[in-house]
């Protein structure tokens, strides 16, 4: 997009703010080329909630971010990366061979006895400060749960990653970036619902080149 | 304490050695020693007793009492014989006290705190009080009491050198040269030639306090309000001691239902009041009280030492600042307070092939950032010694080589429903990729002989699937790949 000399001058103004640009905020790369492009800044908010829905477990929303997860905890300043409630048991190996430090990652479980347990335990992590990352697998928030967890991610410093069912598109929502995940012919299709800052849109990720 | 003041000899007034390290003047020795000790060798220990319940008992003739494990215990008495009527009263009474605790121990009275160690453990009556007379009487003991090393006692043997007296006739020079310095000094310290300095023995105290309520409670938060001035009790206890805690107990009492009771493990050793509290009211809130409360109880663990640290410039996640291991280990303890103790864990790679042993949860690391290890870090690095190597995307050092593995692991295999011997779930699947044949574990009975298959669910949902090589050759599914 060609824009005048004057205009681009004008627009270099401090008190001017775009609606696309949100090159204030420190973003972290998914790993993937045609996601970042997409991403408002460029990648994956450093702090703030992102919602991912699915049609149903194991689509290949986990892949999504292994790339961040690899990066995030090999880190020299790295703080934890938490899995608060997660449905199977993350294989440890596989995530190894991702490059993922396991001595950063904390799988927390939560009793089934415990009524929104996980949506607790996702605040407490997001809020201490010690993690980095933040993935939760929880049932039925309520919006007014998602902005509150919303907050906590900017308070602590930490990226929340929170999957939902796709059946929850219709529900409003605070987070930052919203996506659906569904599979497609060689990895998946990526369809930006919500994005702060960014462009809806759908992307088509090859995860077998972009994951390892 | 003792009753004549000490002198400082000549060379520790150039030395500037303190006083109070006892320092015997060898020269003028005077007739009756400055210090006499009770040597106790322990021959059984009764069930329950240890060697510190006996010193933290013993403390109440002397201060100054010190152990040598694994059986001995000496006891500087000079000061406090006059309090026990002399030397039999208070041998009476330490054997009472030993009979007491189910220990059988014999004890010798020496100026010198190594003759009466040795004295106890021939185990004949023994009591010198003037240093003059204690090499005499030395001179029948056998060199083994002194444990020395089995070497240099058979060495000595074959001399024919079997007596302490024996010994101490010895050449000096010589002695040293063939049986090391170190022995001839403890030559020196038993006779009193030289000072002999112990560690004196100091109890670990636990806090321990009761209170009875006023009135019958129920409520978590008038629970809570009532242990606050005990937990600020606590604090001050830690604070003194500069001592922190790993275990906590609260134990609240009812009319007729046992107590009931919240204990709290902690990650790394606690002495902030503020975050017990906080972590002992998680707690109290998952704990459902059958009656009101009549009385509550806290008790502490062993005190631990604490690490002392300064706080930082920068606040972690600052520019400069660094992630602060009390952060995340301050997490666990709140996940672990409401979630239970199991409920949060870590992750480690074994060299294993079964995939089911190829992992391992691990205790979370408490940490700060890498290269700055703290002590505790490393004992677990230690621990978990050669199984788990730095695997950073080092795929081909594995035993599965090349093959993909599963990012989700199911906890046991499910079986999969099958038409005409092929396998299926939610419909049909499709087969890709290569199969895999793991065969292994034949040596320890879980022995497994299985063909995994990577596959795709009519969802698009990448599967790991496995047959089994023996009859009746049923279909697991085993993982998601996610």
């Amino acid at each position: 997009m060609a824009v005048p000399l004057e205009i681009a001058r004008l627009l270099e103004h401090p008190a001017i703010w775009r609606g696309t640009s949100v090159a204030r905020t420190e973003v972290l790369s998914s790993g993937f080329a045609a996601l970042d492009e997409r991403l408002p800044g460029g990648g994956w908010p450093r702090s703030g909630l992102i919602e991912i829905l699915t049609p149903r477990f194991g689509v290949g929303e986990l892949t999504l971010f292994l790339p961040l997860l690899g990066a995030l905890t090999s880190a020299p300043t790295a703080r934890s990366a938490v899995w608060v409630a997660p449905p199977l048991e993350p294989f440890a190996p596989a995530l190894a061979a991702h490059g993922v430090a396991l001595e950063r990652i904390l799988v927390v479980r939560v009793p089934d006895a415990l009524r929104s347990g996980a949506l607790w335990a996702f605040e407490q992590s997001l809020t201490s400060g010690a993690c980095d990352f933040v993935m939760a697998w929880a049932k039925g928030p309520r919006a007014k749960e998602i902005r509150r967890l919303q907050l906590a991610a900017e308070q602590g410093r930490a990226l929340g990653v929170l999957f939902r069912p796709l059946q929850a598109a219709r529900e409003s929502s605070h987070a930052l970036l919203r996506m659906a995940i569904e599979p497609s012919a060689f990895g998946v299709r990526v369809n930006l619902l919500k994005s702060k800052g960014g462009v809806r849109g759908t992307v088509e990720l090859d995860l077998t080149a972009g994951g390892s | 304490m003792a009753s004549r003041p000490l002198r400082k000899s000549r060379q520790a007034q150039v030395l500037r050695l303190p006083t109070s390290l006892r320092s015997v003047d060898s020269r003028q020795a005077p007739a009756d020693a400055p210090e006499l000790w009770v040597g106790a060798h322990i021959q059984s220990l009764g069930s329950g007793a240890s060697l510190e319940k006996l010193a933290t008992r013993a403390q109440r003739f002397t201060p100054r009492v010190s152990l040598i494990p694994p059986d001995g215990l000496l006891l500087e008495v000079k000061g406090s014989l006059h309090l026990f009527n002399g030397i039999d009263g208070l041998l009476r009474s330490f054997h009472s006290d030993c009979r007491m605790l189910g220990i059988e121990s014999t004890t010798a009275l020496a100026p010198t705190p190594l003759a009466a160690q040795v004295a106890a453990r021939v185990g004949e009556p023994f009591v010198v009080t003037n240093k003059a007379q204690l090499t005499g009487r030395l001179t029948a003991m056998p060199l083994v009491t002194l444990r020395w090393p089995d070497d240099v006692v058979q060495r000595l043997a074959r001399m024919g050198v079997r007596t302490i007296g024996q010994a101490l006739r010895l050449p000096r020079a010589g002695f040293a040269r063939r049986f090391g310095p170190e022995h001839l000094a403890e030559l020196d310290r038993m006779t009193g030639r030289n000072a002999d300095l112990r560690h004196h023995f100091q109890p670990r105290e636990r806090f321990r306090r009761r209170r009875e309520l006023t009135y019958e409670m129920e409520s978590n938060e008038t629970i809570l309000a009532a242990l606050a001035p005990m937990l600020a009790d606590l604090g001050r206890f830690l604070e003194a001691r500069q001592v922190g805690i790993t275990e906590l107990e609260c134990r609240l009492r009812h009319r007729h239902a046992p107590p009931s009771v919240c204990v709290l493990r902690l990650a790394a050793p606690q002495a902030n009041v503020a975050r017990l509290t906080e972590l002992l009211g998680e707690r109290l809130n998952a704990l459902v009280l059958p009656e009101p409360v009549r009385s509550c109880e806290l008790r502490s663990g062993l005190p631990v030492l604490r690490e002392l640290s300064s706080n930082p410039l920068w606040q972690p996640g600052e520019y400069g600042g660094t992630a602060a291991g009390s952060e995340s280990s301050q997490l666990v303890e709140r996940l672990r307070a409401r979630l239970g103790h199991e409920a949060v864990y870590s992750l480690q790679v074994l060299q294993a092939h079964r995939p089911e042993r190829a992992w391992s949860m691990q205790e979370p690391m408490l940490a700060n950032p890498r290269g700055l290890a703290s002590p505790a870090v490393n004992g677990a690095a230690r621990m978990r010694g050669t199984e788990t190597p730095a695997l950073r995307g080092a795929g081909t050092d594995l035993p599965w080589g090349s093959f993909r593995r599963p990012l989700w692991l199911l906890p046991t295999p499910q079986q999969l429903e099958e038409l005409d011997g092929v396998p299926r779930r939610r419909g049909t699947l499709r087969f890709f990729g290569d199969v895999e044949r793991i065969e292994t574990g034949w040596w320890d009975g879980g022995e497994i002989g299985r063909d995994y298959y990577t596959v795709f669910d009519i969802y698009g949902v990448q599967l790991w699937i496995f047959r089994e090589r023996a009859d009746p050759h049923r279909w697991f599914l085993h993982g998601v790949f996610g």
